[in-house]
């Protein structure tokens, strides 16, 4: 249980990334038609709810995956792969850190069929339709982010679909306070407060990439929660 | 030899089969050739279409958000869990997935359905027909073993299916769009905007519309939509789609501008001086519209066995399932049975044809060659000779003057009154001597009553003075004297074979002019192009040997035929055949009819009515014949492209269907294989594009 606090945690600190990247999304879906509080509220619930959504079966996914490749492979291999991915985890989780202290730019990389999928979270975000929030979520929840990354290769380390899932659901909800509060409240903070936050969180994230990459090579059971 | 499909696809430009979507958006008609065009179309369309596209978009959102669910809670099912005593807790999900999942068959399995269903209304069973039963019979079985509350569900299989084949269908219609983005240019013709200078300021015009007579403004990047005059502005165009030269042409107060060109540098005033349908572009776009539109035979090869292929799946899937219900639990076949249906889908094969097809076409338009259809490229990638035309093809096809020798008198002023006298005649020989005179400025000298005599020049009087242009006849008739230095170098020329016009007036002959017939600048580099790659070149004319025998050498062809009459020249062309391989016949669509018709591939140089009187298959643009050895190996590469793309697909297809009937495929792993298959087309297709431009832009 307490590895799932600890990536609730992670997701707490890693919103401050997505406040950079997606809450543009959030803000941009706005309040209700009807202008009234309680359907606004439940726009962007649901706008979380699709995110997520994809996260959790992401998680599943990977999860899934590497339990398929666990059963046809040896005990070394697997320890092997679990490590490799640990790693990997924990590096995404650094290099996150790095962009948040502004050390490092990111480009989000052009893939195929990139371009339409930021056409239609734009065509969703402006649309005023109640169930489009959930659309917009789930087209949202496919966008490219180091956080979901790095948490999606702790989720293959995992072994199991179902832990996959919790790993990634954790995340999700950790990301859930700040989302909402950007876009529900739209809520922007003084901009000496959210440099502190921002400085806060890249250094909480970078001691869990360091700790996630220790993780894979000493057991550090006292430090770090393991699973 | 082909065929004639009836549209092409809305959004990829590719041909509409039988298995077509038809949609009736913002009260235009549209035709799709896949359900995956259709989405793509109405997403790309977004921000004219805003409600359907939005729309849409809510559905897809929607249905992968019940089926991320669906999956989630399989997951809770298949972790183990649940024990026995969680029985009820079991039922209830059962339920609860089986209600996520009807609004996702309805959602995302609706399109399929109606596809499949309005195909078969036609006699087909297409692929949509697979995917529909396949997540069909995964839901109907799951439903009932929900009702009844025992066994295993695969609501989560049937959804995913539905997400899966959604999103490929999407995936390959954007690949596919972005692999025949080289047609836009093309189609813009048709259907493009200008912007017209008006009394109240710049109005938007649809290209059709506009009218001899009206201005309009064409920035820097955008495309003269007809052929006009620039009245004002300077800037340099790139006129690659008309005349296959990238290099760019200055423009200036009072230059052409062709339509289809594009604005380069600086903005330009450009006054409309044709209807746009009348511009070459516009010929262009349709005659290119024309050949996507019909069928290849390799195409109607795929589409026929695929007809054959679907109801042959479906049999061999009901078989699996029969084979696997003797030993195994029913729901383990029927996934065994689901897992054929959905990886023996033909989309993959049904795409390998059509994509390289159309980038081709599409390659090829965009330097202005042109190609009747599909067929024509790949007996063009089989050909294994090239036979030229000399005059007009490898040649100029109009005489230039080359020397002058003169009597007593400056060889200019025999120019002078030679052009006087052949001011008004039409004969290639007179405009070029008139054209060499303007070239060195020379003012003409009025000639009173100028008459031609047939076959022999011109006569008439000057400054009171009998003058004469022509042949030595005309010369002898007059009862002119001719130098002997004269006689002798015409004596010399002669066995060379140039024309002669001999000019004389005032009681003698004063001088002598020669001409030939140029060479084309990229003509030997043409020649030697093909060649090197590994191609047979022979010259057919029907000159005299020594004319043809000079261009042989200048050219460095193969093997030369001359004195040929057009009958001959089809003679010719069969030996040759038969001797080396199909040949193409590179001519003018003109006096080459005969030939170009009988060739394997009869290819005109800069006559686009050619292609559309049918006799010939190719049509390059004027000064485009150094195109032909890069409009081979498109052709090449197209073909080899085709060839990859049907292995590909059919060893794939061969080998996934062997895995799914002794079951080791998961539907859903099968449908991952199948959607993978078919970006393996559109990715590998697009290879083509890339390498094609990089040659061409080598080769400039």
């Amino acid at each position: 249980m307490s590895y799932y606090v600890y990536v609730f945690i992670a997701g707490i600190a890693g919103s401050f990334h997505c406040i950079g990247m997606c809450s543009g999304f959030a803000c941009a879906l706005g309040a209700d038609r009807s202008g009234k509080r309680l359907p606004s509220i439940l726009r962007h619930l649901l706008f979380n709810t699709g995110r997520l959504t994809v996260y959790a079966f992401l998680g599943g996914v990977a999860g899934s995956l590497s339990a398929a490749l666990a059963m046809s492979s040896t005990a070394a291999v697997v320890t092997t792969a679990q490590q490799a991915l640990t790693v990997l985890a924990g590096s995404l989780m650094v290099l996150m850190a790095l962009q948040l202290f502004g050390l490092l730019v990111l480009r989000p990389v052009p893939g195929f069929g990139g371009r339409a999928l930021a056409h239609a979270i734009g065509t969703l975000a402006a649309a005023q339709s109640r169930a489009a929030p959930v659309a917009l979520g789930v087209f949202n929840g496919f966008l490219p982010c180091p956080l979901v990354y790095a948490f999606l290769a702790q989720a293959a380390a995992s072994g199991n679909a179902g832990s996959g899932a919790l790993t990634m659901t954790a995340l999700g909800l950790g990301t859930f306070p700040a989302m909402l509060a950007m876009g529900w409240m739209g809520v922007r903070m003084r901009p000496t407060w959210r440099q502190t936050g921002v400085r806060l969180a890249g250094t909480i994230v970078l001691a869990f990439g360091v700790l996630t990459i220790a993780r894979a090579f000493v057991p550090l059971d006292g430090l770090a929660p393991s699973l | 030899m082909t065929a004639a499909t009836q549209s092409l696809c809305s959004h990829c430009h590719l041909p509409v089969s039988i298995g077509g979507v038809e949609r009736q958006l913002t009260g235009n008609r549209h035709r799709f050739c896949c359900y995956g065009c259709c989405l793509a179309y109405q997403v790309g369309q977004g921000n004219t279409e805003e409600s359907t596209a939005t729309w849409l978009l809510i559905r897809l959102g929607i249905g992968a958000f019940l089926a991320m669910n669906i999956m989630l809670f399989s997951i809770l099912l298949y972790s183990g869990t649940l024990t026995d005593a969680d029985e009820p807790v079991r039922r209830g999900i059962h339920l609860l997935l089986w209600a996520l999942a009807t609004p996702v068959v309805v959602i995302l399995g609706g399109p399929f359905m109606s596809d499949a269903w309005r195909a078969a209304g036609r006699g087909r069973i297409t692929a949509d027909a697979l995917i529909s039963i396949a997540a069909l019979a995964a839901y109907v079985y799951s439903a009932l073993a929900a009702y009844r509350g025992g066994g295993d569900v695969y609501f989560d299989t049937a959804t995913m299916l539905l997400v899966l084949f959604t999103l490929g269908r999407y995936l390959e219609a954007t690949g596919r769009a972005q692999a025949v983005r080289n047609l836009e240019p093309l189609f813009q013709a048709e259907n493009g905007w200008a912007h017209v200078i008006a009394d109240g300021g710049d109005e938007r015009l649809r290209i059709r519309d506009l009218a001899p007579g009206m201005r309009i403004r064409l920035r820097p990047g955008e495309r003269a939509p007809v052929d006009g005059t620039v009245c004002d502005g300077r800037s340099e165009m790139d006129e690659a789609v008309i005349t296959g030269e990238s290099r760019p042409v200055a423009k200036q107060p009072g230059s052409m501008v062709r339509a289809g060109s594009v604005n380069l540098l600086g903005q330009l005033i450009v006054e409309c001086t044709a209807p746009a349908a009348e511009s070459t572009w516009a010929a262009i776009s349709r005659l290119v519209r024309d050949a996507l539109k019909r069928e290849t035979p390799i195409q109607r090869l795929t589409d026929r066995w695929a007809a054959f292929f679907v109801p042959g799946v479906i049999v061999l899937a009901g078989l699996t399932v029969l084979f696997w219900s003797r030993d195994l639990p029913f729901d383990q076949s029927l996934l065994a049975g689901l897992a054929v249906l959905v990886v023996a889908c033909p989309c993959a094969l049904g795409l390998a044809a059509p994509m390289a097809t159309t980038m081709g076409i599409g390659l090829l338009g965009q330097r202005g060659c042109l190609v009747r259809d599909g067929a024509v490229l790949e007996t063009l990638a089989q050909i294994k000779g090239v036979a030229f035309d000399k005059t007009g093809t490898l040649t100029m096809g109009k005489p230039r003057l080359v020397g002058i020798e003169a009597d007593d008198t400056p060889a200019d002023e025999v120019l002078r009154v030679a052009a006087s006298l052949e001011r008004g005649s039409e004969h290639p020989i007179a405009e070029s001597v008139v054209s060499a005179a303007e070239e060195k400025n020379l003012s003409l000298i009025d000639v009173f009553e100028p008459r031609a005599v047939p076959g022999l020049g011109i006569i008439g009087e000057m400054a009171g003075n009998p003058a004469a242009a022509g042949t030595a006849a005309l010369m002898e008739e007059r009862g002119w004297k001719v130098p002997s230095h004269l006689l002798s170098r015409a004596e010399s020329l002669e066995t060379e074979h140039y024309s002669l016009v001999w000019v004389g007036w005032a009681g003698r002959v004063r001088g002598l002019l020669w001409l030939d017939d140029r060479l084309r600048d990229q003509a030997r580099e043409t020649v030697q192009g093909l060649r090197r790659q590994g191609l047979f070149t022979a010259l057919l004319t029907g000159d005299r040997r020594s004319v043809a025998a000079r261009v042989f050498d200048a050219v460095g062809a193969d093997a030369v035929e001359a004195v040929l009459l057009p009958q001959g020249k089809v003679e010719a062309l069969a030996d040759l055949s038969r001797r080396h391989g199909p040949m193409a016949m590179v001519g003018d669509g003109i006096n080459d009819g005969p030939v170009l018709a009988a060739a394997a591939v009869g290819v005109a140089v800069g006559g686009a009515t050619d292609l559309t009187r049918e006799t010939a298959d190719v049509v390059l643009p004027e000064d485009g014949l150094h195109l032909m050895p890069w409009v081979i190996d498109v052709a090449v590469r197209v073909r080899r492209t085709i060839l990859i793309n049907l292995a590909g697909a059919f060893g794939y297809n061969a080998i996934a269907l062997t895995l799914a009937v002794i079951g080791w495929l998961q539907p859903v792993a099968a449908a991952l294989l199948m959607v993978g298959s078919s970006l393996a087309v559109v990715v590998n297709s697009l290879r083509l594009s890339k390498h094609c431009a990089g040659q061409m832009a080598d080769q400039t």
